[in-house]
């Protein structure tokens, strides 16, 4: 991101590389720390790879990084969210407990939508004449009720190699409390069909409930054949040319993962896309060397067609036990489950809602404005873009109000069509709702960022956060025309404006560290448990991560181990996380048991002080730090003054002649007093009246609300 | 918001503008579905926590239901009944900060005496401002078997009847009153948490209409009110004008009433205009000594289903839509049943309901309507000493089957249709949690009608009771009238509920209590959806994958 053009003939790089759906974006970072170069190239759908190597020859080229040089490359990728969203996966098929084989087909049993006769519910990644159930049953606690019929395994392994499946997920029920019998049929599968991928519902999702945990399993079983091949190929033309470094790969957890173990359990990466951008925002925020600036941040990332909202606190984002890979959108309640196909990984949890840059707006029935979840999308897109989009979308409304300049879309590669987008947001907006075709505008936007705010307070207020206490992250190529204002409206004090909000997945990237998932259901009461047997769980756990990260050769110093208990009242089932302190003595599960209780009050508001408790799930996260990139030497300008490029009309709650100012011509310290836009190359920044922006030396732009005086 | 809101004298939003109208509506349906979590997260009753089988909604301080989170459409309009006239009932004046009722009596105009509802008010600044609620189908209510789900005459039978009762004084639960309701139901354990999950929501939704309140202040906030109420009414007007006018009736029957083999006959006449939609049922069957009648309030419930299945998808559902419909003709029928009929099957009538609008506007909307599906709850209520926990336990569930065939697209197989939506229980998480086991849950091949669009498939789930005998209670119908199909589809296959189906499998009546012995089976199949369209026009690709999936039987 620094203009200079060094050459570090010894230095070695950290590379984090990104592949969306327009742009394959790479960070290169010295390991020293003193030196981020990006670069952008198209995406190359047919062979992402392709793109991936595109990008790292043109950082050589530019920035003089050998590839020998490269220490560390990290990768995020949408190839396995795409397979299953497009039915691009490979064909597989599953071997259940007999007489459930149906489980994908009944799935909760309910309808996606409930007032819609034209519903479909989603269609079974494995038809239904590749299920086969398989005479064996183990009990809740355990115990062999039916001996599994290894000849039936084989049979049905053999049928399926048949049908020309690449891969069979086993997933027997009660599997999560002894995974023997699922273990023995991937060895019958083998003996059968000598080579054929096998995932076992044990392995990837070891916690009861059948359906999600099967449904992991055929996910991952659909993936392995595809994302593996990918993978190997990648660490191949990287090896071709040198990268003296394994891969690794970003993962819906917001950590990152080996080459090795991602092309096993691709599962993971399905929501590393926007798992990539919260840890980029968390990691800008904690980069800055402004003081006062919470290290509490809400990541709002405004794209094309939805807006996403994550909260992280101190640097760790909250996370989410189970998620839907195919759904329209992220549901806010758990009554509209159903919609994809659930993934039973953890996943930043993140809230998404249909508005973004191309969401249209339109006067409803009734008489309202609405804005979004229909969007012109990139295609036909904004009325603005002139590619045959007619309807007022956002874009349009930042357009009309003097926010965005015509000329200098997306560093001026588009140029925008105003004329356009007042006759577009005049049609549909002003005229019927008798408004001037600024009011009409102001309103699109003010209902836009609204939306954007209930989001925010549903993720913060609703789980007893004040979000006044968090800094506002924006990314995306809209985010930064719309934080300020939402902040504001929430009464936050702070906005944290990164230095490339296009970029922040691939930054995320490299400030993140390996982390090692495990889970075992336990699902008994507290009271009945002993020190020893729950860290005989935990500790075969530990053993397990342990083992992984010597693998991925961390240091010994360089290794964490956290292990969390699921803990609720015996008879709830949505249990809470407690950490597990360090401590072998019985008093842990006092411990446990307390923590428990006191957060049971904070999140529901009662906590019975008597009722037994139950531990459902152990948890161990096995991490291996990585050492951050710096942001700390950004150039200091030619101060304010130089930096401005022009002044025009902009409208806030009136029109003002408002300066802009060049972004790239800003320096380490200077502040720009709003009313003022800030453009660069993939966004604009808008700050209204009573706002100011400070250059932080780590360059992103700190804006503070609530100025005085000017 | 930061930028000046603008004024609109336009359109009909005459008193408020269109941003706040727009803000302030979703920020109340986002309270009632922050209820909806709280609640489902809390609850203990597999029934709440994993089925979702519960209800939130918002009400204004004139009682109009302001907003409602989508989790059952089956308490769509009971809560909007049944919070405003309890609220009534009871005196709003001697509702305080921090003060909850209860209610499940049917004939105030709630549903059967399984779904409770709780009230609690919100004040600032020392008025009343509006009120929370939610609905939810507690396991049991006592009676005459498990689950409160008994094959009765009366409502007396049925369980313990709630008028609206303080149960929460000053944030604090009363435990006299408590205590009173726990030791008339089966699962004390269960409905104690699940009721302090109930209060929960309703404490977690008054704070941020509090909070609301605050930043926009009372009267925008009545402003909005008024305007939505208002809005809505005028979009649903909007919407219904838009159908075809005109008055359309359909004639079906439930198998019967658990005590005799007399079908029971259900005779709608649906009418469309200005606007309005009205669903008139006389000349269906007077009330019955039996608790397959249902209310007027879940007669209405069907109404407002099929009603908001023709309007637009964007709709709020809302006081001012559903003042667009009603249920008129004579009380005292089995379908505006009166005190004190039994009800606890009531929603196998209301379900059948639903789909009977459907068909009477058939001729008038071919292209929207759907043949008939599952149209049931199927009940399963079971319960008795837990051996392994030495404890009483009692659980309830029901099943999925077969939706009908859509005029361009089969039926959804394995689905809850019409006015419920509940998820099924985790076979996994109920082994652990009662000494049963389930030993089959499959779809059933060749239950869908056949069609130019198939009906979706009925489901089975056969239980075994291990280790102690048990009380099995069905209240179910569907065995001998099959769903029905449409446009020269066939019917989906009719329910069967079989004791020891691996064995003499009897076939039970829809509507029974049997005792289960130890090491027993009870298979439930419910049934499939009917089809659409002649099954000579079905296309080559579609009969060629119903064959290779097994969805239809083998012909030979």
């Amino acid at each position: 991101m620094e203009a200079t053009h060094a050459t570090y003939p010894t230095a070695r790089f950290r590379v984090g590389v990104d592949i969306g759906g327009t742009f394959t974006d790479v960070v290169v970072v010295a390991e020293d720390g003193e030196a981020v170069h990006c670069v952008k190239v198209l995406t190359t759908p047919d062979d992402p790879s392709e793109g991936f190597l595109n990008g790292l020859a043109e950082a050589s080229e530019r920035f003089g990084v050998d590839m020998k040089a490269i220490s560390f490359a990290v990768h995020g990728t949408t190839i396995a969210t795409n397979a299953i969203i497009q039915g691009k996966g490979a064909p597989a098929g599953l071997l259940t407990s007999a007489g459930f084989s149906d489980v994908l087909e009944i799935a909760y049993q309910t309808r996606p939508a409930l007032y819609d006769i034209f519903y479909e519910k989603p269609k079974p990644l494995v038809p239904r004449y590749r299920c086969i159930g398989i005479p064996e049953r183990i009990t809740a606690k355990g115990e062999v009720l039916t001996a599994l019929d290894e000849a039936a395994v084989e049979q049905a392994a053999r049928q399926l190699a048949a049908e020309g499946v690449e891969a069979i997920a086993v997933a027997f029920l009660h599997a999560y409390a002894d995974p023997a019998h699922e273990r023995r049929a991937r060895a019958a599968i083998a003996r059968a069909v000598p080579g054929m991928i096998v995932v076992l519902s044990s392995d990837v999702c070891p916690e009861y409930r059948e359906y999600p945990r099967t449904s992991t399993a055929v996910v991952n079983a659909v993936l392995r054949p595809r994302v593996g091949p990918y993978i190997a190929q990648l660490e191949h033309r990287l090896a071709e040319r040198g990268l003296g470094t394994g891969l690794h790969l970003m993962t819906s957890s917001g950590g990152i993962i080996s080459a090795e173990t991602a092309k096993d359990l691709p599962v993971n990466l399905v929501e590393s896309g926007p798992a990539a951008g919260v840890i980029g925002a968390a990691f800008v925020a904690g980069q800055l060397a402004h003081e006062g600036v919470s290290k509490r941040i809400l990541a709002l990332d405004i794209g094309g067609t939805t807006a996403k909202v994550a909260l992280v606190d101190d640097g760790v984002p909250a996370l989410a036990d189970e998620f839907e890979v195919g759904a329209a959108a992220r549901p806010t309640t758990t009554a509209s489950r159903g919609q994809g196909y659930p993934v039973k990984t953890p996943a930043i949890s993140l809230i998404e809602i249909g508005a973004g840059g191309g969401s249209i707006a339109l006067i409803d029935p009734g008489g309202a404005l609405t804005v979004g979840p229909e969007s012109a999308g990139a295609v036909p897109g904004p009325a603005c873009y002139s590619k045959g989009g007619e309807r007022a979308t956002i874009t349009d409304a930042n357009l009309v109000l003097g926010r965005l300049d015509p000329e200098f879309f997306l560093g001026g590669s588009l140029t925008l069509d105003a004329a356009r987008a007042r006759e577009a947001i005049r049609r549909d907006v002003a005229e019927p709702l008798g408004l001037g075709v600024e009011e009409a505008a102001r309103a699109i936007i003010d209902i836009a960022n609204a939306k954007m705010i209930s989001a925010i307070e549903f993720i913060s207020i609703q789980q007893g956060i004040d979000p006044r206490e968090y800094a506002l992250v924006p990314s995306g190529g809209a985010g930064p025309l719309h934080a300020v204002a939402i902040a504001a409206a929430l009464g936050l004090r702070t906005v944290v404006i990164p230095q490339m909000p296009g970029l922040n997945s691939a930054l995320g990237m490299l400030a993140t560290d390996i982390k090692h998932d495990f889970v075992r259901t336990l699902y008994r009461p507290i009271r009945q448990l002993t020190a020893a047997s729950l860290w005989s769980l935990l500790d075969e756990m530990a053993d397990a991560g342990t083992a992984l990260l010597k693998k991925n050769h961390v240091p010994a110093d360089q290794r964490e181990i956290r292990c969390e208990a699921e803990v609720c009242y015996v008879g709830q089932s949505y249990a809470l996380r407690i950490p597990v302190p360090a401590d072998r003595s019985e008093g842990v599960l006092g411990q446990i048991d307390a923590a428990f209780r006191a957060s049971h009050q904070s999140k529901y508001g009662f906590a019975s002080r008597t009722e037994p408790t139950l531990v459902t799930n152990l948890r161990v996260q096995a991490l291996g730090w990585v050492d951050r990139p710096r942001l700390g030497s950004y150039n200091s300008g030619q101060g304010v003054a130089a930096a401005m490029k022009d002044r025009r009309e902009v409208h806030f709650d009136r029109p003002i002649e408002t300066p802009v100012y060049d972004r790239t011509l800003l320096g380490a310290g200077d502040v720009v007093v709003g009313p003022a836009i800030i453009e660069q190359m993939d966004t604009s920044t808008v700050l209204p009246e009573g706002t100011s922006a400070t250059v932080d030396p780590s360059g992103s732009l700190v804006v503070t609300i609530g100025v005085e005086g000017n | 918001m930061p930028d000046i809101m603008p004024g609109s004298k336009a359109t009909g939003l005459t008193d408020i503008d269109p941003v706040t109208f727009e803000v302030l509506r979703n920020a109340v349906i986002n309270a009632t579905e922050e209820m909806a979590l709280t609640i489902r997260r809390a609850a203990y009753s597999t029934n709440i926590k994993t089925r979702a089988d519960f209800s939130c909604a918002f009400f204004d301080s004139t009682l109009r239901c302001i907003a409602q989170s989508f989790a059952q459409p089956s308490h769509l309009v009971a809560m909007a009944t049944i919070a405003p006239a309890s609220i009534r009932e009871y005196g709003p004046d001697r509702l305080r900060p921090g003060d909850a009722i209860l209610v499940n009596d049917p004939h105030r105009g709630s549903s059967h005496l399984n779904d409770i509802t709780c009230v609690t008010p919100v004040h600032f600044e020392g008025h009343c401002i509006g009120y929370l609620a939610n609905m939810a189908h507690h396991v049991d209510v006592g009676g005459s078997s498990p689950a409160s789900l008994g094959l009765n005459k009366e409502l007396f039978q049925e369980g313990i009847i709630i008028p609206p009762t303080r149960v929460a004084q000053g944030g604090e639960i009363d435990d006299n009153v408590l205590n009173l309701l726990l030791s008339n139901v089966r699962a004390p354990r269960e409905t104690s948490g699940d009721l302090r999950a109930q209060l929960s929501a309703n404490f977690v939704g008054a704070a941020r209409i509090v909070a609301l309140t605050r930043r926009y202040g009372a009267e925008v906030m009545r402003q909005f009110f008024d305007e939505l109420i208002s809005y809505t009414e005028r979009w649903a007007a909007h919407d219904l004008a838009a159908l075809p006018s005109g008055s359309w009736e359909a004639e079906a029957c439930r198998d019967d009433d658990g005590f005799s083999d007399e079908p029971v006959r259900l005779k709608a006449r649906v009418t469309i205009a200005d606007g309005r939609m009205t669903l008139d049922m006389t000349g269906s069957a007077p009330q019955l000594a039996s608790p397959l009648n249902c209310t007027r309030t879940m007669t209405a419930c069907a109404l407002a289903f099929v009603a908001r299945c023709l309007v637009s998808p964007n709709l709020s559902i809302n006081s001012g839509f559903l003042s667009r419909l009603e249920v008129t003709g004579p009380d005292g029928l089995c379908c505006t049943a009166l005190r004190p009929a039994a009800v606890v099957g009531g929603w196998e009538m209301a379900q059948k309901i639903a789909e009977l609008i459907f068909l009477a506007l058939h001729p008038a909307m071919p292209e929207r309507v759907p043949a008939s599906g599952k149209a049931l709850i199927v009940n399963l209520g079971f319960g008795g000493m837990d051996p392994v926990r030495n404890e009483y336990f009692c659980y309830m569930e029901t099943i999925a089957g077969g939706g009908g065939a859509r005029p361009d697209r089969d039926g959804a197989t394995a689905v809850q249709t019409n006015l419920h939506n509940t998820e099924n229980a985790p076979i996994e998480e109920v082994e652990m949690n009662y000494p049963i086991r389930i030993v089959r849950y499959g779809l059933i091949p060749g239950s869908g009608g056949a069609g130019r669009f198939r009906g979706g498939l009925g489901v089975r789930r056969d239980f075994e009771f291990p280790f102690a005998a048990c009380s099995f209670t069905v209240f179910s119908d569907g065995r001998r009238f099959a769903p029905w199909g449409l446009e020269g589809g066939a019917p989906g296959a009719c329910a069967r509920y079989v004791l020891d189906p691996d064995g003499e499998a009897t076939d039970l009546p829809s509507k029974c209590t049997v005792m289960v012995p130890q090491g027993g089976r009870v298979s439930v199949q419910t049934p499939g959806g009917g089809g659409f369209g002649n099954p000579g026009e079905r296309a080559a690709d579609a009969s060629a994958a119903d064959a290779r999936n097994g969805y239809v039987l083998d012909p030979s």
